[in-house]
């Protein structure tokens, strides 16, 4: 494609348009994505609570959230008085900016990933803490203190719990000494790092889940909109499409948190190979890699919605008190027993 | 069982004439000690000292020519002596009564409510606000040459005020209003409510945070206020019967079992046993369905939401047998005075049988995904401490008074219906926290189921519904007649002049103890632990406002 | 040290075991009504209390003899009955006739006194609920039929 653009135009507008096209299919998957998490978020968590969840738009309730989309956008977008007007209206582009940034470095399939760097994981973990600065800018600028209360549990939970993906990333890095994610996911055609790594790096696949659901704000970690508490923490007072951002930004987080799970622990596109059974490998290998990718990354998904659907709410200090006195201890002694493994040839 | 007590009073009464020697006893219904206004302090504070800890109810009355005045509720909880005392000043300008808050905690409030609906001002106390109704409210609702037409319907808002009067004596007998600070002007102060998630209906919380922690919490009751003591005086007794079950809506077949109890006792009439088993299994069925919608509604609050789902799942069998009988499900109408509305359903029994079967398991699962959980009994353990004396000076009954080591069961205290009959645990914790009070609740639950089955197959044959006259008058007289609410006691304080209405009836609520020691518990919690405490405390609205 | 680990291990444990509930629920066939799709099958409780009615047989009669009783025990004014009085042509005694039999269902608290009162047991409960209507006036409603 790249050559048919070049061979009717000038090379920057052929790479300008290529652009836009990749945007425009990126913000296209982004959407789609959102919509069916929340499709399957409704669906989960109400099979976990004896109920049908959506069922009347739609068969089996499927244009349900098509058509909360729609209303969604039809809503008016409510100022509130003597708020910072200009933040407030920023605060939501700046979460979903961040959330789409880290959604752009996912390797879909083999070759296929918008963003890919030498320093993919670093540039991925950057892009997605930006998103805490809009959480904070929301209850801010709403003139709020209940959603002054939800940012500033945010600002604390989310910086903290930064430290532990970090550090369960780190683990999984020593054992590949490579930041980029498509090197990431070539070391693991001979098996995933989850079994390669063994104990450090199932250790740390626990400790990545359980950061990565905090780092997202979903149960038992919502404190930032602890329904019960705080009515809907930082984004009280958001409305129409200004919420929806809030709203579909969590959700993709929840699947770029899932995703990276998949990529660096899962082994991404990758098929799964048994060796010694050859045909089983070779059955594997017909199935396309972005079907594995999707199918590892809403394994995860189900994973965390099992969760959050089945504990209550922890406390701010108890949040606080699993990240620094459970979490970070833990990581850093896998992280020097990952060394550990890596430098001794331990792992497979 | 009633003369029993007053044979046990006259002891009493010898004492209490030695200790104030203008104290004069009369007769008529429960009888009372009259008490004047300058002496019943000092009165107080002895029955107090010899063990009367427990202020029951707190009734204020407007007996018109008499004056104002405040009956007065006692119980000693280690002897189970009940004493009713009053005390009344003849002024009808400015009645000003002494305070016993200093006393008993639990007249706090209750003195509020006295203010709000009587205007009697009590000295001392330091906190002389209304209670329910709005700041701007022109007369006293309760006295009996009340005016309605004086507060057409405002539009305007309430501004909520940032101090509260008191009222102090004087050496020259006059006495002085002074402000009492409630909120600084730089304090953080939130609106928790009405309209809120957690509180379980329109009360309201000001609390003042420091960061996440609470400084002072300030709660208002009277959104849902509905003044049904005064509409009751309006109405005849069958007709009031109605309203009870509008107050605690998740106790309704109790309210109304109290209610009915007291009017009974009145007209000295004996309900046959057949109705006292079906009531005392109506009263026990409702509990199970309080307690699954009080773990319900806890699992919410802390943020369980799944486990909120298998509570209201399992409630709604309850409802069905309820429904099945009494043809209601929050709203059953079921008791009436001399019996019950309709006799038990053929399949009622077969039912709970198999609602009793199919709840033992369930309840296990309660156990496995919410009370076992580390989460949960880290947030619930340790939090909101109640401790034993002030369970009983704030008069907090029920769960909450039970898990902080009080035994307030009033089946077993002034045993009603079958009670006296059943073989049943009174579940006692002594932590007095949180995970106590959840706890007593959850065991409750299984005790209820063993007095069902006790009782379900040996319903004895009878009338359910005694023959009443069309007109039913109570003689002259005060009566009080209380159950064991699903949260607490609830009483009814009855002063009857002999006409078809009451001249006053006092719905002693469950709830508003129980709002009334949230300060003390919360101080110094954080926000999420006010919610866990509100949820624990299990307090029902309506129940509080009446 | 130790309780440090056992406290993790036990935590854990108990997670694990909330899981198990809810992943066991998830398999469960769902409780869920499906109304109003199930409105052919939907029955209630044959006491239910929906709303007042007054039966009349083939005929199209009522029972009702317009004693006023049901409407002195309402506690809410919920019932109002217009009577007018007949003689007989046959005995010549002067009779009560009901005109008008109305009920506000907007305001009635099923209180049962009405039914109780009755003498003749002319009026009862109707396991009826699907009352929504738009206006207020329209939930005042006509019992006897003319």
């Amino acid at each position: 494609m790249h050559a048919l653009l070049t061979s009717l135009m000038p090379l920057r507008l052929a790479v300008f348009i290529e652009c836009v096209i990749v945007g425009v299919c990126l913000l296209l998957m982004y959407a789609v994505i959102a919509v069916v998490m929340i499709f399957m978020e409704r669906k989960v968590c109400a099979a976990f609570q004896c109920r049908l969840g959506p069922v009347r738009v739609g068969f089996w309730g499927l244009l349900q959230v098509p058509a909360d989309v729609l209303k969604m956008l039809t809503k008016e977008i409510i100022t509130i008085r003597r708020s910072d007007r200009f933040l407030y209206n920023l605060a939501p582009y700046i979460v979903i900016l961040a959330s789409v940034l880290a959604f752009a470095c996912l390797p879909v399939n083999k070759g296929l990933e918008v963003l890919d760097f030498n320093v993919g994981v670093f540039f991925l973990m950057a892009a997605s803490s930006i998103g805490v600065v809009g959480i904070l800018l929301a209850g801010w600028s709403s003139n709020n203190k209940y959603s002054l209360i939800g940012a500033m549990r945010s600002g604390a939970q989310m910086i903290s719990y930064e430290l532990s993906i970090g550090l369960s990333i780190l683990t999984i890095i020593v054992l590949t000494d490579t930041m980029q994610f498509s090197e990431i996911v070539a070391r693991q055609a001979d098996g995933w790092f989850l079994f390669k790594g063994h104990v450090p790096a199932l250790v740390a696949f626990v400790i990545y889940l359980i950061a990565g659901n905090a780092e997202v704000n979903r149960g038992p970690f919502d404190l930032p909109e602890a329904e019960s508490e705080l009515t809907a923490g930082y984004h009280t007072e958001y409305s129409g499409m200004h919420f929806g951002l809030f709203y579909v930004a969590e959700f993709v987080n929840l699947f770029i948190v899932a995703g990276v799970a998949a990529t660096i622990f899962l082994g991404g596109w990758m098929p799964l190979h048994i060796a010694g059974w050859e045909g089983f490998n070779t059955v594997m290998d017909y199935i396309p890699g972005f079907v594995w990718f999707f199918g590892k990354a809403f394994f995860v998904v189900g994973l965390l919605m099992w969760i959050k659907w089945t504990f209550p709410r922890l406390r701010i200090d108890q949040i606080l008190t699993l990240e620094w006195k459970y979490l970070v201890p833990i990581g850093l002694a896998n992280l020097l027993l990952m060394v550990i493994v890596v430098v001794f040839k331990l792992h497979f | 069982m009633w003369k029993e007590k007053r044979s046990m009073n006259s002891n009493l009464i010898d004492k209490i004439t030695a200790w104030e020697p203008r104290a004069v006893w009369t007769e008529g219904g429960d009888g009372m000690f009259t008490v004047p206004a300058d002496g019943f302090h000092d009165l107080a504070g002895r029955l107090l000292s010899e063990g009367f800890d427990f202020l029951r109810s707190l009734t204020g009355m407007d007996w018109g020519e008499a004056g104002f005045g405040v009956v007065y509720h006692l119980e000693a909880t280690a002897t189970g002596e009940n004493v009713v005392l009053r005390t009344l000043t003849e002024e009808r300008e400015h009645p000003v009564l002494p305070s016993v808050c200093d006393l008993w905690k639990a007249a706090e409030l209750n003195e509020r409510e006295v203010f709000d609906y009587f205007g009697v001002r009590f000295l001392n106390h330091p906190d002389m606000r209304r209670l329910f109704l709005r700041d701007d409210w022109v007369g006293y609702p309760l006295r009996k040459d009340y005016d309605p037409a004086q507060n057409p319907l405002r539009m305007s808002n309430e501004v909520s005020k940032d101090s509260s009067p008191t009222y102090e004596l004087q050496s020259d007998g006059s006495y002085i209003r002074k402000r009492n600070v409630l909120f600084e002007e730089d304090e953080y102060v939130i609106n928790i409510g009405p309209q809120h998630p957690a509180t379980h209906g329109v009360l309201r919380f000001r609390v003042s945070l420091e960061g996440e922690i609470i400084k002072k919490l300030d709660p208002h009751c009277g959104y849902i206020h509905r003044g049904i003591e005064k509409m009751c005086e309006e109405l005849t007794y069958p007709q009031t019967l109605a309203l009870t079950d509008r107050l605690d809506y998740l106790g309704a077949t109790q309210n109304r079992h109290a209610l009915c109890m007291c009017i009974e006792k009145g007209l000295g009439v004996e309900v046959s046993e057949r109705v006292q088993y079906i009531r005392t299994i109506m009263d026990e069925l409702q509990r199970i369905d309080s307690h699954l919608l009080f773990f319900a509604c806890l699992c919410m609050d802390m943020g369980a939401l799944t486990a909120f789902f298998y509570g209201f799942r399992d409630r709604e069998k309850v409802l069905d047998i309820l429904e099945q009988t009494t043809g209601g499900r929050l709203i059953q109408t079921y008791n009436t005075i001399g019996g019950v509305q309709a006799d038990i359903h053929p399949d009622f029994v077969r039912k709970t049988k198999e609602f009793i079967a199919y709840m033992r398991p369930k309840l296990r699962e309660y156990h496995e995904v919410f009370t076992g959980n580390v989460i949960a009994q880290e947030r619930l353990k340790g939090t909101g401490v109640l401790t034993r004396e002030d369970a009983i000076s704030f008069g907090a009954t029920g769960g909450t008074g039970r898990a902080a080591g009080w035994a307030c069961d009033v089946r077993k205290r002034h045993p009603y219906a079958v009670y006296g009959k059943v073989d049943f645990e009174e579940v006692l914790f002594t932590e007095g926290d949180c995970f106590a009070r959840y706890m007593v609740r959850m065991k409750e639950i299984e005790q209820s189921m063993n007095i069902i089955e006790q009782l379900i197959d040996n319903i004895p044959e009878g009338e359910y519904q005694l023959k009443m006259k069309p007109v039913i008058r109570i003689p002259e007289g005060s009566y009080y007649a209380a159950v064991e609410g699903s949260r607490g006691e609830f009483g009814v304080f009855l002063e009857s002049r002999g006409d078809k209405s009451p001249y006053r009836m006092k719905f002693r609520s469950t709830g508003l103890p129980l709002v009334a020691c949230l300060e003390t518990i919360a101080r110094g919690t954080k926000i999420a632990d006010l919610i866990a405490i509100g949820g624990t405390l299990d307090y029902v609205v309506p129940d509080i406002d009446r | 040290m130790s309780n440090y680990i056992k406290g993790l291990f036990h935590g854990v444990g108990t997670l694990m075991t909330g899981m198990k509930v809810t992943l066991k629920e998830f398999f469960t066939p769902k409780v869920t009504e499906q109304y109003p799709d199930n409105r052919a099958t939907l029955k209630m409780y044959d006491r239910f209390c929906g709303e007042l009615t007054m039966p009349h047989d083939a005929e199209g009669r009522n029972k009702c003899i317009a004693c006023g009783l049901c409407q002195s025990n309402c506690p809410n004014g919920t019932i109002r009955l217009t009577t007018e009085t007949v003689t007989d042509p046959e005995t010549g005694r002067t009779k009560k006739r009901l005109v008008r039999y109305e009920y506000d269902l907007g305001s009635c608290m099923f209180c049962h006194l009405c039914v109780n009162v009755c003498p003749t047991g002319a009026i009862r409960f109707a396991p009826t609920f699907e009352h929504a209507v738009y206006t207020r006036e329209k939930l005042v409603k006509q019992l006897n039929k003319q």
